[in-house]
C-alpha cells in the first residue's frame, strides 16, 4: 500500500483504536476493584481490571499517538478531501476476488457447516471456489459467483424460516438431498457458462475431482482415525459409518 | 545428571527414532511437507506447524515432536526454492536468498545453488541444536531465580521487541499489535478470581479463546485471501540438472557459516522474532565482511550461504527461550507452544523437573531433521519443483478446508470457527495496513503469563512497584523496555542523534 494511502488509512484506524481503548477501559471500570465479588474482597493489585486497565490505557494512547501522526503527515487531510470529492465507489478486481472468497468461507463456516452434512458442506466449498478461479477468467467468476450467493441465500431463507426444519422433520436428509442437488446444479451450469467462454472443459473436470476427492479423504481421516466427530455428520458421513463398521 | 548420562539419553533417543520405522516414516513424511510448504509461495512453515498440529493429536507427545520439528525444519529451508528458481520467495525467510540465489540460477548454477542452500540449511539447523543443548540448562537455571515480576517484565519485553522489530512501517503500530493481542488474551474468565471478561454473557467465551483457531486464522485466512487476491502464478522455473552439494565451497565459507549460525541463534531467541529477519541481519553482515561485497546481488556464493545458515539455526534459537521460559522465538515457535500444551507439555522453568529428558528429545529430534533435510533435498529437489507448477487457484482452497477442519477439530468445537474467520479477515486487514501479526500472536500467548505474574506479584509486595527496582533482573528488564519505548519517540531520537555527533566531534578533535 502507498504511503499517502497508508496514512489516510492510519487515521481511520486511529478513531477505531480510540473508540476501542474507550469502550474496553469503560469496561473495566465495571470489574471489581475494591468490592467482594464471589466471597473474596478484592483490591485493586489483584483486581481482573488490571490488564484491561493497562490495555485500554495503552490502545488509548497509541492510537492518540497514531492519530496525531496522521493528522501530522496529512492523511487525515487527505481523506477528508477526498470524502468532499464524493466517494466513488467501485470495485476492484483484486476486491471482488477478495469478497468470492470470503463468501466462501463465510457461508461454508456460518451457514452450512452448523447445518449440513459435513462432507457435502466442504465439496460445496471447494467446488464453488475453485471453479470460482481455476478457470481464470474473471467474467465466469462473477456469473458462478452469482449463482452460488443465489442458491445460499436460497438456504438461508430455509433456516431462517424454519422450512429447513419442516423438511428435516418429513425426511432427516433432506437438506442434504438439496445440498446435493445444488452441487450439481452449480457444476452443470459451471460447465454451461464455461462452454459458452470457451474455457477447457477438463478444468471443470480437476475441480470436480478435487471438490469430491478432498472431503473424501479428510472426513474419514479425521471421523475414523483421529477419533473426531465432525461438526454435523449427515447422510454422506451415515453412509461412511455404515462402510467403515461393515468392513472393520 | 552428569556428563555422560544426557550425552547417553541424547543418543538413546536418536537410536529410537531411527530403529521405528514409523517415526521414521513420519520425520521424512512431515519434512517432505515442510519443504513442500515452505517452497509454495502463499504457505509457510508456521501455517504448516498449525495444520499438522491436529493431524498429530492421537499421537504421543515424542511422535507429534518429531513431526512438528520436522515441517518446521522443511518449511524453513523449503522457501529456498522458489527464491533460486523463480526469484519469488516462498516464505518471507528466504526473502534474502534470492537477492544472490536468481542471479546464480540464471548463470545456469541452479543446481549448484540448491546443493549449496541444502546443506547450509542443514549445517544452520545442526548449529541452532547445539546452542539448544548448552544453553537450555543455563537458561533455565537462571529463570528458576525469577519472581513474578520478572516474568510479567519478561512477557512484556517480549511483546515490545517483537513490535519494534517486525514493524514494517511506524514501530509503534507493532505495539499496537502487541496490545490487541494481550486484549484477546483476557478475554474469559480470569484465573484468579474467576471474573468473566469480555465475555457478553458467551458461555463458549468462558474459558477464553483457544489458541490454534486463534493462530491459524491469524496466520492461514490472510494468507490464503492474499493469494487468491493476487492471482499468484508461477510460469516457468529455471532449469538444473542434479543438486551438488559443492563440499568445497562450504569449505572455503566456514566463517560465514559460523558467523551466520550465531546471528541465527542470537534473533531466534528473542521473542517473537523470525528467520526473515536472521535471513536479512545475516545478509547485511555477510556483505560488511565480505572481501567481495561488489559481488552480492549478483550471484554471489557466500550469500547464499550467509541466508540460509541462518534462517535454519534460528530454529534451535526460537526453541531456547520457548522450552527454558515458554516464550516462543518465532511465529511458528508460537505454533509448537500450542501443540506442545495440547500434548500436556508445559514449557517454561518447570519443563526440566517435569519432563528431564524433553530438551535433549527436541535436539535429537532437530539433528534428525536436518539430516533428513539435507537427504530430501539432494535426492527429491525435482520433484520438489513439480509440486509448484500446480495452480495456487487449487491448492488454497484445500488449504482453506484444512485450516476450517484444523480450527474445529482441536476443540471440536464449532465456535472456534465462528471466531477464525473475523480473526483472519481482521488479520487480513491489519496485515494490509502493515501492522505485524507477529506481536499480536505473542500478545495472545503471553497475556496469560502477563496477567497472572502482574497481579501474583502485586499481592507478595501488597501493592508495592519496589521489587522491580530493587531486584536486578527486574531493574534490567524495565529498563530496557523503558529505553526501547522511549528510543521510539522523535524528540528523544533526535536528542540521541545530536549527542552521538557531538561525541564522535569531540573523540576528532
Amino acid at each position: 500500500m502507498e504511503e499517502k494511502k497508508l496514512r489516510q488509512y492510519d487515521f481511520i484506524t486511529s478513531i477505531f483504536l480510540l473508540c476501542f481503548g474507550v469502550w474496553e477501559l469503560a469496561q473495566a471500570f465495571k470489574m471489581p476493584m475494591k468490592d467482594s465479588y464471589g466471597g473474596v474482597q478484592s483490591v485493586w493489585y489483584v483486581s481482573p481490571a488490571l490488564l484491561p486497565l493497562f490495555v485500554g490505557g495503552g490502545i488509548l494512547l497509541l492510537g492518540t499517538i497514531l492519530l496525531i501522526n496522521s493528522i501530522k503527515t496529512g492523511g487525515a487531510a487527505d481523506l477528508i478531501n477526498a470524502l468532499k470529492k464524493g466517494w466513488n465507489f467501485k470495485v476492484s478486481t483484486p476486491v471482488s476476488r477478495i469478497l468470492t472468497v470470503v463468501l466462501g468461507l463465510f457461508t461454508l463456516i456460518y451457514l452450512f457447516i452448523p447445518r449440513i452434512d459435513f462432507y457435502l458442506s466442504l465439496a460445496l466449498f471447494l467446488f464453488y471456489v475453485c471453479a470460482a478461479f481455476y478457470p481464470d477468467n474473471e467474467n465466469f467468476r462473477v456469473k458462478i459467483t452469482i449463482r452460488y450467493l443465489a442458491g445460499s441465500l436460497v438456504f438461508l431463507l430455509l433456516f431462517i424460516s424454519g422450512l429447513g426444519r419442516v423438511l428435516q422433520d418429513l425426511l432427516k436428509y433432506n437438506l442434504d438431498i438439496l445440498t446435493l442437488a445444488f452441487i450439481i446444479y452449480l457444476n452443470v451450469s459451471a460447465r454451461h457458462v464455461g462452454r459458452m467462454m470457451a474455457i477447457d472443459h477438463r478444468k471443470f473436470r480437476t475441480v470436480t475431482i478435487i471438490s469430491l476427492v478432498v472431503p473424501l479423504i479428510l472426513c474419514p481421516l479425521f471421523r475414523y482415525f483421529l477419533l473426531v466427530p465432525l461438526p454435523y455428520e449427515g447422510g454422506i458421513i451415515k453412509l461412511m459409518n455404515l462402510a467403515y463398521y461393515a468392513l472393520r | 545428571m552428569g556428563f555422560l548420562e544426557p550425552l547417553q539419553i541424547f543418543f538413546m533417543n536418536i537410536a529410537g527414532i531411527l530403529c521405528n520405522p514409523v517415526t521414521l516414516l513420519i520425520l521424512f513424511g512431515s519434512v517432505v511437507m515442510g519443504i513442500i510448504f515452505g517452497a509454495t509461495p502463499g504457505l509457510t512453515a508456521t501455517l504448516g506447524v498449525a495444520l499438522l498440529t491436529t493431524l498429530t493429536y492421537g499421537m504421543n507427545a515424542s511422535t507429534a515432536m518429531v513431526a512438528l520439528m520436522g515441517i518446521y525444519v522443511g518449511g524453513v529451508y523449503g522457501g529456498s526454492y522458489t527464491s533460486i528458481l523463480v526469484n519469488i520467495p516462498g516464505t518471507a525467510a528466504s526473502a534474502a536468498t534470492a537477492l544472490d540465489g536468481y542471479p546464480l540460477a540464471c548463470k545456469g548454477q541452479a543446481g549448484r545453488a540448491l546443493g549449496l542452500t541444502t546443506t547450509a540449511s542443514a549445517i544452520g539447523t545442526f548449529i541452532g541444536m547445539i546452542f539448544v543443548v548448552l544453553l537450555s540448562p543455563v537458561i533455565s537455571a537462571l529463570a528458576l531465580e525469577f519472581t513474578s515480576f520478572e516474568f510479567f517484565l519478561l512477557a512484556l519485553f517480549g511483546i515490545v521487541i517483537s513490535g519494534t522489530l517486525t514493524s514494517q512501517d511506524l514501530v509503534y503500530k507493532g505495539w499496537i499489535a502487541g496490545f490487541i493481542g494481550l486484549f484477546l488474551a483476557t478475554i474469559g474468565r480470569d484465573s484468579l478470581q474467576f471474573f468473566p471478561r469480555y465475555t457478553f454473557g458467551m458461555t463458549e467465551l468462558d474459558g477464553g479463546l483457544d489458541l490454534v483457531p486463534v493462530l491459524i486464522g491469524a496466520f492461514g485466512i490472510p494468507q490464503i485471501i492474499q493469494t487468491i487476491r493476487d492471482n499468484f502464478k508461477i510460469e516457468e522455473t529455471k532449469k538444473f540438472k542434479r543438486i551438488l552439494p559443492d563440499f568445497k565451497t562450504i569449505g572455503h565459507n566456514v566463517p560465514t557459516i559460523i558467523r551466520s549460525s550465531l546471528i541465527g541463534v542470537g534473533i531466534g531467541a528473542v521473542p517473537g522474532i523470525g528467520e526473515d529477519i536472521a535471513g536479512w541481519v545475516s545478509y547485511g553482515t555477510a556483505k560488511k565482511t565480505s572481501k567481495h561485497p561488489e559481488e552480492f546481488g549478483k550471484g554471489s556464493v557466500e550469500a547464499v550461504i550467509s541466508t540460509e545458515t541462518a534462517n535454519n539455526s534460528c530454529i534451535g534459537g526460537a526453541m531456547i527461550p520457548l522450552l527454558n521460559l515458554g516464550i516462543p522465538g518465532s511465529p511458528p515457535a508460537a505454533m509448537l507452544l500450542g501443540a506442545l500444551m495440547l500434548h500436556g507439555i508445559q514449557p517454561g522453568p518447570m519443563l526440566n523437573f517435569d519432563n528431564p529428558t524433553f530438551i535433549l528429545e527436541i535436539t535429537a529430534i532437530l539433528l534428525l531433521a536436518s539430516v533428513a533435510m539435507w537427504v530430501c533435498g539432494i535426492l527429491l529437489a525435482k520433484q520438489f519443483v513439480k509440486v509448484l507448477r500446480v495452480p495456487t487457484s487449487l491448492f488454497m482452497p484445500i488449504i482453506a478446508v484444512l485450516c476450517i477442519i484444523g480450527s474445529y477439530a482441536l476443540g471440536t468445537r464449532v465456535f472456534n470457527l465462528y471466531l477464525m474467520l473475523p480473526i483472519g479477515i481482521i488479520a487480513y486487514f491489519l496485515t494490509e495496513m502493515k501492522y505485524p501479526i507477529a506481536p499480536l500472536i505473542i500478545g495472545v500467548i503471553l497475556g496469560d503469563m502477563c496477567d497472572q505474574n502482574l497481579r501474583r506479584a502485586l499481592m507478595v509486595s501488597q501493592g508495592s512497584f519496589t521489587p522491580i527496582f530493587t531486584r536486578p533482573v527486574s531493574l534490567v528488564l524495565f529498563l530496557v523496555i523503558v529505553v526501547m519505548v522511549l528510543s521510539q519517540i522523535p524528540f528523544i531520537r533526535n536528542f540521541q542523534v545530536k549527542m552521538k555527533n557531538r561525541t564522535l566531534k569531540l573523540l576528532r578533535r
